[in-house]
Formats: C-alpha cells, sequence, structure tokens
C-alpha cells in the first residue's frame, strides 16, 4: 500500500437537519502530521464537519476517505477504531470518576474475563499526565474537581493513549483563562511532535494561529479559504475572516494565496 | 485570599491517602447503623443480646436487600424500576409452578431465573429501543406481570410446605446452625455484584452510562446493551429474590414483593446512591437495607407497636439524605477547583 499523503480527506460531503443545510458540498483534506486551524463563524458547520468525521453524525451525500478507505457513513466505534478521537466542545467526560477511568473510558485494559487492569492503567495514565505537563494531578483525582484547561487536558491525554492519529480538538480553549489557554496549546504542539495530525476549532483565531500549520474557512456550509500559515501573518487571517462575516467572500488581494480558487 | 497556589491545596491535603475521606459517605451509613443498634441495645439489652433476634431479622433482610443491590446497579444508571416486586412475584410462580408440574428440582430455579432475565430484557427494550422513561415503562410492566399472576393464579396462594427439609429447599432457606441460608446468599450476591462494579468492565460501563450517558455513546460504550443487561440482571437478581421470600414463607402468595418496593428502592437512597445517577456503592445498599431491617427488628423487640416503624423509617430516611448532602456539601468546598 502506498504511504498515504491525507489521514482524512472528504467528498462533496453534504449535511442537511431538516431544511438546514449545514454543509454543502465541502471538500476538506488534512495531511499526515499536519494541524489544521478550522475557523469560522458561528453555524458556519464546523462542529457538524468534525463530528461526521467521529461518526457522531452520517452524512446526508458524500464521501469520507480516511487512510485510503472509502467511507458513506461512520460510526463513534468505527472512526475511533481507525484512530480518530474527537475532543468535543461537550465535554465527553465522566466527571464523577477518576482521571485514570476518563483517560480509559470505553478502552479499557482488561484481562482475562474482562476485568479491569486497574494498576495498569493508573501507572500508564500517571505518565501520560506526566508527558503532556499533568503531572501535578494523581491519577485518582475525581474529574470534576479540575478546571476546564485539565479537563481538556484530560481529554487530549485520552487521545493520545489510544495511539489516535487524528485528534479532533472542537473549540478546545473556550472558556479558559489565558493560562491554560497556553497550556492547552503546549498539549497540541505536543501531539505535532509525536507525528499526529489534528483539526483545530477555534472562534479566537490567536488561539489556533499559532499552532496551525494551515488554516481552512468554512462560511454557511462551504470552504471558502484555505491557506498557509507561511502566507498569513495573525492580522491578514483576522482580516479575512471579517471580511467574509461582511461580503461573504475572501478579500481580493488574497486570492492569490487561497488554496481554494473560487 | 489572594490568588490559588501552584500546587493546588488539596492535592497536599491526604485527601487520597486517607481512607476516611475517601469512604466518608460509607463510613457515615454504617456509623448510622452503629448507632441504630447501640440505641436499641441500651433499650432492649437482652432482646440484641439473643442471637435469635439476628436469624430472625436475617431470615427476612434478603428479600430487602438482595433486590436492592441489583436496583443499584439501575439507580447508578440514572434509571429506576418500579416493577421489581412483580418480576419477585413471577419467578416464585414459574418456580412454584415448574415443581408442582415436575417436582422440585434445580429446573424450576432455572426457569424462575430465565423468567426474570426476560422480564428485565422486556423493561430493558421498553427503555432503550422505545426510549420510554424508565418509571414510566416499569409501572406498565409492574401492572402486567402482577395481572398475569393474578390471572393464573385467580388470587389465591399456593402452599410448598410438602418440599420443606429437601436439600434444595434447604441450599436455599435452610439454617446452617441458627444462621439462614438466605443471608449467606445476600452477601454472595452483595460481593459479586461489588466485584463486578469496581472491578470489571461491565462496572464502569454501568457507571459511565449514568454519569454522562452522551459521552459514554461518543467513546463507543453501546449503552443500550449496558442498560438491558443491567434490567436482565436485575430481573433475574428479583426472581430469585421472590423464590427465597416464597420458600421461606412456604407458600406462594400472588401479593409477594409489594412491601418490598418501597423498602428496597430506600434502601438504595440511605446507602448513599443519589437518584440522579454516575454514582453509588453496592456496600452502601447493603448497610442501607440492614438499616431498615435493624429498625424493623429494633422497634418490634423494644415493644411498641409495629405502627412505629413506617414513622422511624422516615425519620432516619431522611437524616440519611441530609448527612448525605452535607458530606458532599464539605467535599466541594474542600475540593475547590484544580487550576
Ligand atoms: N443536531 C442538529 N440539529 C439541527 N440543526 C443542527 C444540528 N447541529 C447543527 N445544526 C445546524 O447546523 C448549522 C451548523 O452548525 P454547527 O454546530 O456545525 O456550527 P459551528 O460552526 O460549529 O458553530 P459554533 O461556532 O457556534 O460552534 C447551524 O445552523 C446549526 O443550527
Ligand atoms: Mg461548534
Amino acid at each position: 500500500m502506498p504511504e498515504e499523503k491525507y489521514i482524512v480527506e472528504t467528498v462533496n460531503l453534504v449535511k442537511r437537519f431538516g431544511d438546514v443545510v449545514a454543509l454543502k458540498g465541502v471538500n476538506f483534506k488534512v495531511r499526515v502530521n499536519e494541524i489544521v486551524g478550522l475557523v469560522g463563524d458561528n453555524g458556519a458547520g464546523k462542529s457538524t464537519l468534525v463530528k461526521i468525521l467521529a461518526g457522531v453524525y452520517a452524512p446526508t451525500e458524500g464521501e469520507i476517505i480516511i487512510k485510503g478507505q472509502r467511507f458513506k457513513r461512520l460510526t463513534p466505534r468505527k472512526a475511533y477504531e481507525l484512530g480518530i478521537v474527537l475532543v468535543h466542545q461537550e465535554r465527553t467526560l465522566s466527571e464523577n470518576h477518576t482521571i485514570w477511568r476518563n483517560i480509559f473510558m470505553g478502552r479499557e485494559l482488561t484481562g482475562p474475563l474482562g476485568f479491569l487492569k486497574i494498576s495498569e492503567m493508573r501507572e500508564r495514565a500517571q505518565k501520560l499526565l506526566k508527558e503532556i505537563g499533568l503531572k501535578a494531578i494523581p491519577p485518582d483525582f475525581p474529574v470534576k474537581y479540575l478546571s476546564g484547561g485539565y479537563k481538556q487536558g484530560v481529554q487530549i491525554t485520552r487521545a493520545l493513549c489510544f495511539e489516535a492519529d487524528l485528534v479532533i480538538l472542537d473549540e478546545p480553549t473556550i472558556q479558559l483563562s489565558l493560562a491554560e489557554v497556553q497550556r492547552v496549546l503546549e498539549y497540541v504542539r505536543e501531539l505535532k511532535k509525536r507525528g499526529k495530525s489534528s483539526i483545530f476549532i477555534s472562534h479566537n483565531i490567536y488561539h489556533v494561529y499559532p499552532v496551525a500549520d494551515k488554516f481552512v474557512i468554512l462560511d454557511r456550509g462551504r470552504i471558502v479559504g484555505e491557506f498557509l500559515k507561511k502566507d498569513l501573518t495573525p492580522d491578514d487571517l483576522s482580516h479575512i475572516m471579517i471580511s467574509i462575516a461582511r461580503t461573504g467572500r475572501v478579500p481580493p488581494e488574497y486570492r492569490e494565496i487561497n488554496l481554494i480558487s473560487s | 485570599m489572594g490568588k490559588r497556589s501552584v500546587l493546588p491545596k488539596q492535592l497536599k491535603t491526604p485527601y487520597f491517602t486517607g481512607i476516611t475521606a475517601k469512604y466518608k459517605l460509607q463510613i457515615a451509613i454504617l456509623a448510622i447503623f452503629l448507632m441504630l443498634w447501640l440505641i436499641f441495645f441500651a433499650i432492649n439489652p437482652s432482646g440484641f443480646s439473643n442471637p435469635y433476634t439476628y436469624t430472625a431479622m436475617f431470615s427476612v433482610a434478603p428479600f430487602t436487600i438482595i433486590p436492592a443491590l441489583s436496583l443499584t446497579y439501575v439507580i447508578i444508571l440514572g434509571e429506576i424500576d418500579l416493577s421489581f416486586p412483580s418480576v419477585m412475584a413471577l419467578g416464585a410462580l414459574v418456580l412454584t409452578l415448574t415443581w408442582k408440574t415436575f417436582g422440585p428440582t434445580p429446573l424450576g430455579l432455572l426457569l424462575a431465573l430465565s423468567a426474570g432475565l426476560l422480564a428485565g430484557l422486556l423493561n430493558g427494550i421498553l427503555i432503550t429501543k422505545f426510549q420510554i422513561p424508565s418509571l414510566i415503562a416499569t409501572i406498565g410492566t409492574m401492572f402486567l406481570w402482577r395481572g398475569f399472576i393474578l390471572v393464573v393464579t385467580q388470587g389465591y396462594g399456593i402452599p410448598l410446605g410438602e418440599y420443606r427439609g429437601l436439600p434444595i429447599y434447604e441450599m436455599l432457606v435452610g439454617r446452617i446452625g441458627i444462621i439462614p441460608v438466605q443471608i449467606i446468599w445476600t452477601v454472595i450476591i452483595a460481593l459479586v455484584l461489588w466485584v463486578i462494579l469496581n472491578f470489571h468492565k461491565f462496572g464502569a460501563y454501568v457507571y459511565y452510562t449514568g454519569d454522562n450517558r452522551i459521552a459514554a455513546k461518543m467513546l463507543g460504550i453501546n449503552t443500550d446493551k449496558v442498560i438491558i443487561s443491567v434490567y436482565m440482571i436485575h430481573g433475574a437478581i428479583a426472581a430469585f429474590a421472590g423464590v427465597l421470600a416464597t420458600l421461606e414463607m412456604a407458600t406462594f402468595w400472588p401479593a409477594l414483593g409489594e412491601i418490598y418496593l418501597m423498602k428496597s428502592i430506600a434502601s438504595v437512597i440511605v446507602g448513599g446512591t443519589p437518584v440522579t445517577g454516575g454514582i453509588g456503592t453496592i456496600f452502601g445498599t447493603f448497610i442501607g437495607g440492614l438499616i431498615l431491617e435493624l429498625i424493623e427488628t429494633g422497634i418490634l423487640a423494644v415493644g411498641v407497636t409495629g405502627f412505629w416503624i413506617r414513622l422511624v423509617h422516615g425519620l432516619v430516611i431522611i437524616i440519611a439524605l441530609i448527612a448525605q448532602v452535607l458530606i458532599r456539601r464539605s467535599e466541594m468546598r474542600r475540593m475547590r477547583v484544580v487550576e
């Protein structure tokens, strides 16, 4: 099998919710070991797109290609098995339970008869937490007493633990303090160092900019812009976003570097 | 107070080294039990130093506690079951009829447990596949099975005294010395359910399904399967409890189980499992059930009328609930968010 250039690719993805068309033919690609900043206004369809990749929603039309395999739809379990982990906007944590239990949630290490290998999971959790910079917290700590940034950290640690190839972060920095945002950005850089790919969704381009290699701009269900980081400053990106919000188009001076021709 | 320190305060406190802090709630429940026992002992020392008082208590306590143990799983799921008293009677009826037809063999027990499994399966399917709230669904099946039993028996009891003394009978509700065998079954069931809940993948899924069902689903846990399985286990265990109760009384009564509905639910609640789901313990339920039984035994032994039982039950339930709220609040205060 040839080395796949893209970890994930969508072909003319359409998603309707009743009368609402959330995605209108989206061709979206993520390369291996690339961090894609997925940006766009409220309701642009960002969450819908990544939920399709994670098997939460089935697309109305179109296809998903993952590591060269084509799918009409995925299930959460299938996406998992293919190495895609979604760190949701809504938290996928069992808050009343410990950090180590949350890290292994749904993928417990078990011995014969399905009994949990508790000490092994605790140790691995501790090691991973340390690697990602959460070492101050013992793995027996209940998740509900962690702050938002740490909770994101636990979810990202989970993704690492599952050896995910593509970690999708939907608004991981929302409602976080400045210091915590920095911490989350560190987690994302850690993913990149480990050769993983990532999709990072945020309203705040100053959060996305430092970590992303490429920016994809979604507007009302369509991809209207795709830019490489090396071609843009954060202010350029901000300018483009504002212009799209006002006029629905990428300003003419940036069309040259837009990888989407329109 | 300024900014929070870098190393969170609560990590320096011995929260995780101190067993007492981690199991505070369970210790509190145990303390309530011991306190009640001391009170009763002080009022009636001769009654409570007589081993037969405990024989009497442990011969009937299982019928409340056994269904409460598996009900704990249901409540951890964030669901409820009102049909288990009817399922107790259903299991007992199946055993009774099988024994009357084919003789007193393990087949009767096997069929009784199967009936419990099927009743649980029906509850589970109504709740997951038809998305009927468990409160409503199990009201339906509660009437269904009770009605079925009344139609079949025409409301008459069926005596089973002739089987007394047979090995199978003695294995289920006999006495080992002065120890009723059914309390040993209770302890075995409690241990198995405790081990599964704490050390098995299935137990973990029960907790996650109750704590955050959407998250559990998104992480690939088949929550419907978990819910159906829990109701089936609960059904089988309720049927078993019904068999024990019937054999202990040596008569099948069509109304069997009805008195255990509220008592079993109360055992779970007193035991510290909140109806909101996600958390809860088998140990708590076990002690919770013992508390309610102790009150019954104690009030009768003290010599006042049985009418006091309900009143004291009510008081103790309320006290236990308040204690739980206070313990959870103090934990919340101490465990402020780590940043
Ligand atoms: N489950 C759903 N049912 C109906 N409509 C939905 C559903 N999910 C999303 N939509 C609609 O689809 C459109 C895209 O929503 P989506 O959540 O994908 O946007 P988003 O880019 O993630 O926005 P935000 O930045 O607010 O998170 C919106 O109009 C939204 O109302
Ligand atoms: Mg969104």
